[in-house]
């Protein structure tokens, strides 16, 4: 069934109009060309809209590569800069954690880093000095504080306090699990237990399933909804990749749901049926666009989360990914700050693919790009005019052989093809295996970028 | 253009609805953050703000006390002016001109005030603040002349400053407000700071309940926040679950009808249950439990073991108890894989085997390589593919310093601290414990009960010790059955693993009822050579022994899926119907298997057979594991 469209309007809300001229004393509005990016950061946090100084890579450690732990790897990408393209500073944490998701808090002076196998969520100080970041703190009790939430993801910002998704739990390594919440400071604040058949918590199981998994988290605060995925356990997400294929029993323990949360009162409103791994979720930027993407890893789908007339938040499948049949696996996508285009990374057959999302009802592919032998994580600047990538997925989900594996790229979108810029061969560089970026800037904090090149051509664009 | 001073103005501002010119080309290299949401705190909220009492507001952290100034200049303490209300703190500074900032925090506590100012009981109850973070600038009178229009009505507003940046700085730094002077391009500061607007909720206890920022703040929501608060009561427990099976069961995924019937976490609670006098007891249908004379049955050690079998830290990277494997309502094995993950993911061949009534076995794991609990336990300890401690001394060594065994090993042992024998009786006392039986089937057979069973069940056994030749090897005696010879036996499923050759495609689940024909080369460069498994020979190195493996118990079995020692048969009934077939053909295929002719509804028989050999036991073993404390880093 199809109901109305979310539709589109430019610029302009009565919030807006209605508290400009409520206060005495306006501030100037920056003009600024809204167009793109850090589309996939928590609406609560400050942004660069200019160019960003630096890429924070949180980097798996890998048997046999460097010093093989985890780490904090930033790449200059300042084309100013006279350390353009280069690896500037590598941070080494310690162990193999299953390096995986990263985020800022809400005033961006910190990244949370966080390892899906230890649990542990490495605390980085960005602020002090952006080229090289120091550990602030490591919170080393995430599973015991929890009351056994095993795998943290996403490390998503909201007002003083970050939402923690997990994967797993500490009692059957299973796909149960939970959000959990944290102070800025990094002191637990409460488990948020995805609602299940015997405890929905309140939540309307829409389809046939609650499954109580987790994954990734996204907010609409101006419709007071929060929104998670589900992908799978410790289990699976650790498991060699062939052989979890091979188990009957593990494939049946995938993610088929999304839940619509009370954002405010942090409780699961409804359960939507999403079958075959929903993973990241994007939502628009568009004041009056009330809807949200995912991909469905296994089965390869875009689905639009979305609120229809009714204010009744529905899923509907709305696109093919490439072919379903051959397991193009999507994983990060990106949406434009105009809401009219998504990118999606498959990441077995190493694409990116952009997607015409002016119709979030209709999505059309419309650019297909091949970035290397895998290919995971993608980033966009602001205007959208530079997009980054990165390569792996899973310590144990990557693949051992082939070309061109792990990889930082860095490309430019003129807004009909990728051109290479630069990229770091992470395995080369002793380095191990890039999985997410996040940006950085000396501007965010009020200081001058300390190895800006006197004779560089200031504008290349 | 060099940008050595990057302009800090552009930190501020812009509401992201505003957006529509273009950028200067100047504004577009410039470095700057802006905010990515609309305030909606000056108009009517886009939704209904929950109501009052149906949610809880976590403790986020203690409100600081600090040193502040009254609009008259008296010097006194943050709490002093708390004093027992609930407090909504606005950190600004009165020179701020942000849309999004100090002026929206003024209007919404504006428009709070107003509200609660009628509504009963709540004046009293609550105190609005504002407090300055510009004291150079936001002396007491200029903080007496910005609060003018708001102070004399309730609830009460009060506004307060600092003496000096120095008194300033802990206050900023314990609710965690950071603030930038904004500086022009030579470094002179332009009176205004760059900051995330912060309004914090503090309960009557001085607990941080709520924080909000510009993209967050509304009356509606702060007004049912404040409501919640003097609402607080401690919802009521759940009702508590079943007990077997895997909490995520995934029974009929093969169908598009498949419906979840999740169990909760939260709702996996048990009670402690007294093992020792349990394991003593001599259930209906089983001997004595064989017990070393050197290591005794005693409440003490149990406990201990049993603290140690679901420890996370007794592993190299704090993630890996005995319990991951080997899951207590999943049968003491896992229901949710074929073969198991150990440590970092790495593979492990073969199949969880239960621990129901392994104190009877005389040959432990698959291959039979070890001969006592004792010594069992170091394998999954020390193998780099399950629990991958590095060495014997490491683990002990670590023990030593985990403050919650204090005394415990020395309680136990007569004094003695965990060692590499401590610590082996301690689990292997636990394991031994978990002695289940008095099933259907036994009081049937041994209690001469001919109600117990169903009269499939019974038609089953006569097929069992008979046509299907199933007692041959899990034997059952006169006074009691084990279920097992403790023997080795080539089936066939072991040398299909080895010697055929994998498919070129195969059906892969990526949904309920949903599936794929799948190319394995698609996936062919992520995954590893699995590993090859030759059973028994990797111990004997005999030739003879290629494929052999142990025979299980029956008992309990129906809660112990997949089976095979690989996991590869996924129901009871699929493995009746593999040993119809007289299981696989190869050289060294056991005499005792042939084709055996059982008939669909004898295969019926069989499998009701089979389910009626759960211990009546086993919801006490069960909750007695969820009683167990899980180790974890910090707990």
């Amino acid at each position: 069934m199809r109901v109305s469209k979310p539709y589109r309007s430019a610029f302009g809300t009565i919030t807006a109009i209605t508290l400009v001229t409520a206060l005495s004393s306006v501030a100037i509005l920056k003009p600024s060309l809204a167009l793109a990016d850090e589309t996939c950061m928590s609406p609560y946090m400050a942004k660069i809209v200019g160019q960003e100084d630096y890429v924070y890579v949180w980097t798996l450690g890998t048997v046999g590569v460097g010093d093989e732990q985890d780490k904090l790897v930033t790449i200059d990408v300042n084309p100013n800069s006279t350390n353009y393209g280069r690896v500037i500073h590598s941070l080494s944490v310690g162990g193999r954690n299953e390096a995986h998701h990263s985020g800022f808090t809400d005033d961006r002076r910190y990244l949370w880093a966080a390892g899906l196998d230890t649990s542990k969520i490495f605390i980085f100080d960005v602020h002090s000095n952006p080229a090289k970041p120091k550990i602030h703190k490591i919170v080393t009790d995430f599973v015991a504080k929890s009351d056994g939430v095993v795998g943290p993801h996403t490390t998503y910002a909201l007002p003083g306090r970050m939402m923690v998704t997990g994967l797993s739990n500490n009692k059957d390594h299973g796909g149960r699990t939970a959000l959990v919440e944290y102070t800025n400071e990094g002191e637990y604040v409460a488990t948020h237990w995805m609602p299940t058949d015997e405890k929905p918590q309140g939540a309307k199981k829409s389809g046939q399933f609650a499954d109580g998994y987790g994954y990734d988290v996204r907010v609409l605060p101006r419709r007071n909804v929060m929104i998670t995925s589900s992908f799978t356990g410790w289990n699976n997400y650790m498991a060699d990749l062939g052989k979890l294929m091979g188990d009957q029993e593990a494939m049946k323990r995938f993610g088929n749901t999304v839940v619509v949360w009370d954002l405010h009162a942090r409780k699961p409103k409804k359960i939507l049926d999403v079958p075959g791994a929903p993973l990241e979720i994007r939502c628009a930027w568009g004041p009056l666009h009330n809807y949200c993407f995912t991909t469905t890893a296994l089965t390869s789908k875009i689905w639009l989360i979305y609120e229809d007339d009714n204010q009744q938040w529905q899923a509907m499948e709305v696109a093919d990914i490439g072919d379903p049949t051959q397991l193009p696996l999507p994983v990060d996508i990106s949406i434009s700050a105009d809401d009219k285009t998504l990118w999606v990374d498959t990441w077995n057959d190493g694409k990116t693919r952009l997607f015409d999302i002016s119709d979030p009802f209709a999505p059309k592919q419309v650019y297909e790009e091949k970035i290397g032998g895998q290919v995971n994580m993608l980033s966009q600047s602001w205007d959208g005019k530079r997009v980054y990538f990165t390569s792996s997925l899973l310590a144990n989900w990557d693949k051992k052989q082939g070309e061109d594996l792990q990889f930082f790229k860095a490309y430019a979108w003129d807004g009909k093809k990728l051109s290479p810029k630069f990229s770091v061969d992470f395995t080369a560089e002793k380095l191990g295996r890039p999985h997410q970026m996040r940006f950085g800037s000396h501007a965010l904090y009020g200081q001058a970028h300390p190895n800006l090149g006197t004779g560089v051509a200031q504008r290349t664009r | 253009m060099n940008m050595r001073t990057p302009l800090l103005s552009a930190l501020t501002i812009a509401l992201v609805t505003s957006l529509a010119a273009a950028h200067g080309e100047r504004d577009r290299d410039r470095p700057k953050i802006e905010p990515q949401i609309e305030a909606p705190g000056g108009a009517l909220l886009n939704f209904a703000a929950p109501s009052p009492g149906t949610y809880t507001l976590p403790i986020l952290k203690h409100a600081t006390d600090g040193d502040v100034l009254t609009i008259d200049g008296t010097a006194t303490r943050l709490h002093a002016v708390f004093g027992n209300r609930i407090v909504l703190l606005s950190l600004i500074y009165t020179s701020c001109s942000d849309a999004r900032g100090c002026p929206l925090a003024l209007l919404v506590l504006q428009q709070v005030q107003r509200r609660l100012n009628t509504q009963p009981g709540m004046p009293d109850r609550v105190r609005l603040i504002s407090l300055s973070f510009d004291p150079v600038r936001d002396k007491p009178a200029v903080m007496s002349r910005y609060g003018a229009g708001f102070t004399g009505t309730d609830p009460d507003w009060r506004f307060l400053t600092t003496a000096s940046e120095t008194k300033l700085a802990p206050i900023l730094s314990r609710y965690g407000q950071s603030i930038v002077k904004e500086k022009d391009e030579n470094g002179v500061f332009l009176g205004t700071f760059s900051h995330v607007l912060r309004l914090f909720l503090i309960d009557s206890s001085r607990r941080i309940r709520n924080i909000y920022s510009a993209g967050f703040l509304h009356a509606d929501t702060l007004i049912n926040d404040i409501k919640t608060l003097t609402l607080e009561e401690v919802g009521a427990t759940a009702a508590p679950s079943s007990l077997q099976g895997a909490g995520d069961d995934k029974t009929g995924y093969d169908s598009s009808t498949y419906q979840t019937r999740t169990r909760s976490l939260q709702n996996r609670k048990g009670q402690v249950a007294d093992l020792n006098a349990l394991a003593k007891q001599r259930p209906l249908g089983l001997p004595a439990i064989p017990v070393p004379a050197d290591n005794p049955l005693t409440p003490e050690k149990i406990e201990l073991g049993r603290k140690l079998f679901f420890d996370r830290r007794l592993s190299l990277n704090n993630t890996f108890s005995c319990a991951m494997c080997h899951i207590p309502e999943q049968g003491f094995t896992s229901n949710e894989l074929a073969t198991a993950v150990g440590v970092e993911g790495r593979t492990v061949r073969r199949n969880t085997p239960t621990l129901y009534n392994v104190a009877y076995m005389d040959a432990l794991f698959h291959d039979g390589r070890e001969t006592t609990l004792e010594h069992q336990i170091w394998g999954p300890l020390l193998a780099k593919n399950e629990m991958a401690n590095p060495s014997i001394g490491f683990l002990i060594e670590k023990l030593k310093g985990m403050s919650d065994y204090d005394g415990l090993f020395e309680d136990a042992f007569d004094g003695r601290p965990p060692t590499i024998e401590t610590i082996g009786m301690a689990i292997a006392s636990y394991e031994r414990a978990l002695i289940s039986a008095a099933s259907p089937y036994d009081h049937w057979y041994y209690g001469e009960q001919d109600n117990a069973l169903s009269d499939s069940a019974k038609r089953g056994y006569r097929l069992f010790a008979g046509k299907a030749r199933c007692s041959a090897c899990h034997v059952i005696g006169m006074n009691d059955a084990l279920f097992t010879d403790n023997r080795l036996h080539n089936t066939g499923v072991g040398y299909t693993a080895s010697m055929y050759k994998t498919p070129a495609t195969r059906k892969l689940t990526v949904a309920p009822g949903v599936f794929i024909e799948f190319d394995g080369q698609v996936v062919a460069d992520a995954s590893e050579t699995p590993p090859n498994d030759l059973g028994r020979y990797e111990i004997t190195q005999d030739p003879a022994d290629r494929w052999k493996y142990k025979t299980p118990s029956l008992r309990n079995v129906s809660l112990t899926a997949p089976y095979m020692h690989n996991g590869s048969l996924p129901t009871l009934r699929a493995v009746v119907e593999f040993y119809n077939r007289g299981g696989i053909p190869n050289e060294g295929l056991d005499p005792l298997l042939g084709k055996l002719g059982l008939s669909d509804s004898e295969i019926d028989d069989l499998v009701a057979f089979l389910g009626s050999l759960t211990g009546d036991n086993v919801d006490v073993l069960v909750s007695d594991a969820f009683a167990a404390p899980i180790g974890d880093v910090g707990r």
